[in-house]
């Protein structure tokens, strides 16, 4: 992998909230175009590791450039850093003051000083590709939790990013919902966004992802492409873990 | 939501600037002096709210005779001597007998009136001596010669105290029978049973520790105010003023100061005949309450926004804040304002003034509370996505935080404000002739108390009325 292709530099990082050590010497590199899913049992350290890409955890050591920006250096700028990461969340993190509209608007607006007539248009274009756009001008409380997830998408996707994180996506969604929004990460990663992916949604892991990461006890137990992982898995915590998964 | 707070600053401003006007420079000296607001024959209000008594019109003819002007202020006796004592007024008149122990803090003038104490109980009760008074308990006024002798002879008699500070209150506890017996400067009581006080002086002809009443100022200061005080108080003695004043107030029907029967003897005559002061009063309570609501929701939202900073010294200083102010009495820290903090800070602070930083200070720290708690109670995940996008902290809160909190805490705004228009009344203490001071005056001239303190109820709860609605309509607003 080429140095411009890398999107993602970790460099053997490490974070402890006091005696818990969740995660140990950590080092991985994503390229650009790159989908990758993390996987593993709650608690491994899938969600911290994915908030440290965009500074919502610092890291206690070790480093971390995103975009080519030195976030673990202090004097980075992270609020330009994080213009061009979008994050989704488990619970979705909509906007409650704004309309559907205005949630996706907001940030072009303020932060890019996009005029407003020309973020509006983005904005609806952005609802079309989620298959919302009925709903702009309803207050966000209105919304299902599939349809607040897919409204979320496009937010972070109107500061047209040139990474997405997503944090467990699916898990707080009824069974039914979690389709929609899936297949909206898919067209997404087809359109060739890089992407780090936190799910337990392991038949989507299959099908979308480049290479799949395997977490256990704050580590990366082992990594590979879905076939790899899934078919062939080496280590013995990732064959424990996916006879759980499957079995569940 | 921003309409109104430029309607507010607005307002402000205008006031402001009215109040502003009102205060010119006169060549002649002119002091400011205290006055017990309640206190005939010496010192009350007259049917048409003018400030009489004994002792008003002798600093009148003085003041007239020796060339100087003052301004009036008057509040509960105790407020009217530390007034003087902190430094907040010049000199007080107010029946203040001349003991040696406040002869340590203030200079008196030539005394001016012969009293003394005597006690008196309920029309009719079965008290006949001073024997009677074991087990019993005697209301007293707060800072009175009369309650220092009932204070001295206590153990004697075996009776409990009870302490009251403004004399109309004093005289229904005692006809209302919670107190059997009161002590209290002889004139003053006959005055009051003249003026149809249902109690009876029990030593009429022998009075306790007969003293002289004198006029006063702080220890060493006003030397000239005193001087002209006592040169003016020699010729209207030698010239027979003086003696014509007393029997004025002594001689006379107590109808010719309070008003005919018919002006008091219902809730429409007293409205009528009182209608002045009740819209003076009113009007007082509502600039208090509006300048306390507009300024404690400034001080109040800065306090909470200082709480949920980034910044731990910032957030200590708002804590620590709304711990200091939220856990003093309201009525403390309108004293220490208005009578404890100028004579540290060697500048008078107007009563207005004083119980407007009152309000700020006391309501500005609950509003801080729930200002932060609102803040807080908005949820985590908002300012993770407001940050994830890029959001300065700063922004994140103007644009996502602060919008959903302020939402949440609209119902505790007009709880807030409801409670800063009754706390109001509470201000009445350093002198603020606002409704409930009103109240006090009006009864303490007829005697109404029940019509009165009815009439004044019923205003609060219109105001209130008024008041919810509005906020109501604000908050029905804020809504959509």
């Amino acid at each position: 992998m080429s140095e411009a292709q890398v999107k993602v530099h970790v460099d053997k990082v490490n974070k402890s909230y006091g005696e818990n050590h969740v995660l140990r010497d950590i080092s991985l590199d994503i390229a650009e175009n790159e989908v990758v899913v993390m996987i593993g049992p709650s608690g491994s350290g899938k969600s911290t590791f994915l908030r440290m890409l965009n500074q919502l955890e610092t890291p206690d050591n070790g480093t971390i450039i995103v975009d080519g920006y030195d976030i673990s250096d202090k004097n980075t700028d992270i609020n330009k850093v994080r213009e061009n990461i979008g994050m989704v969340f488990q619970n979705f993190n909509l906007f409650n003051n704004y309309t559907v509209l205005e949630n996706i608007m907001l940030a072009p607006v303020e932060l890019k000083k996009l005029d407003k007539v020309a973020a509006e248009k983005k904005a609806r274009e952005l609802l079309e590709t989620v298959g919302l756009s009925d709903k702009a001008d309803m207050p966000v409380s209105s919304l299902s939790g599939g349809q607040k997830q897919r409204i979320a998408i496009a937010r972070a996707l109107a500061m047209t990013p040139d990474i997405m994180l997503f944090d467990e996506p699916t898990s707080a969604l009824d069974p039914e919902m979690v389709g929609d929004v899936l297949d909206v990460m898919k067209n997404l990663a087809e359109s060739g966004m890089t992407m780090i992916i936190v799910t337990h949604e392991m038949g989507f892991a299959k099908q979308v992802a480049d290479r799949v990461v395997f977490f256990e006890s704050g580590k990366i137990q082992e990594s590979g492409t879905p076939d790899q992982v899934f078919d062939a898995p080496k280590n013995e915590r990732l064959q424990e873990f996916l006879s759980k998964v499957t079995h569940a | 939501m921003k309409k109104i707070w430029i309607f507010c600053v607005a307002f402000l401003a205008t006031v402001t600037m009215m109040m502003g006007i009102t205060k010119v420079d006169a060549a002649q000296p002119n002091y400011i002096i205290t006055t017990d607001a309640t206190y005939p024959p010496f010192d009350f209000q007259d049917k048409n709210n003018q400030y009489t008594g004994i002792d008003q019109e002798i600093l009148k003819t003085i003041a007239k005779r020796e060339g100087f002007t003052y301004t009036l202020k008057p509040m509960s006796f105790n407020a009217a001597t530390q007034s003087v004592t902190s430094g907040q007024a010049d000199a007080v008149i107010a029946g203040m007998s001349i003991t040696d122990e406040r002869k340590q803090v203030f200079d008196f003038g030539t005394p001016y009136y012969k009293s003394g104490i005597a006690w008196a109980v309920k029309k009719g009760s079965a008290i006949k001596s001073l024997q009677d008074l074991k087990g019993k308990t005697v209301a007293i006024k707060t800072g009175t010669a009369g309650a220092d002798y009932a204070l001295s002879i206590q153990k004697k008699y075996g009776f409990k105290v009870t302490y009251f500070s403004d004399s109309d209150t004093l005289y229904n506890d005692v006809i209302n029978g919670n107190s059997q017996a009161t002590f209290g400067d002889l004139p003053v009581l006959q005055y009051t049973i003249k003026n149809g006080t249902k109690l009876k002086v029990m030593n009429p002809t022998n009075p306790y520790e007969a003293g002289w009443y004198g006029f006063a100022v702080k220890k060493g200061d006003n030397a000239q105010l005193l001087a002209s005080f006592n040169k003016g108080f020699a010729a209207i003695k030698k010239d027979g003023t003086y003696q014509k004043i007393v029997n004025k107030y002594l001689g006379a029907p107590a109808s010719e100061f309070t008003g005919s029967k018919s002006d008091n003897s219902s809730v429409f005559g007293i409205l009528k005949s009182n209608e002045n002061a009740f819209m003076k009063g009113l009007w007082q309570t509502i600039l208090l309450t509006l300048f306390g609501i507009i300024l404690a929701s400034i001080w109040g939202i800065l306090l909470g926004i200082m709480g949920v900073s980034q910044n731990s010294v910032i957030r200590g200083i708002s804590t620590t804040i709304i711990y200091i102010f939220r856990g003093m009495p309201l009525m403390v820290l309108a004293f220490f304002i208005y009578i404890g903090l100028p004579g540290v800070i060697g500048t008078k602070i107007p009563a207005f003034t004083a119980g407007v930083i009152t309000l700020i200070l006391n309501e500005g720290a609950y509003t801080g509370a729930f200002v932060r708690g609102g803040f807080k109670a908005v949820d985590k995940g908002q300012m993770e996505a407001a940050r994830s996008l890029g959001f300065t902290y700063g922004k994140s809160m103007y644009k996502v935080i602060m919008p959903q909190g302020l939402k949440i805490m609209v119902p505790s705004f007009i709880n807030q404000f409801i409670i800063t228009l009754k706390d109001t009344s509470i201000l009445s203490a350093i002198g603020i002739l606002e409704l409930t001071q009103t109240g006090t005056l009006i009864v303490s001239r007829n005697s109404q108390g029940f019509r009165v303190w009815a009439i004044i109820a019923v205003i609060y709860l219109v105001v209130i009325t008024l008041l919810t609605w509005f906020s109501n309509w604000v908050e029905k607003r804020t809504r959509s």
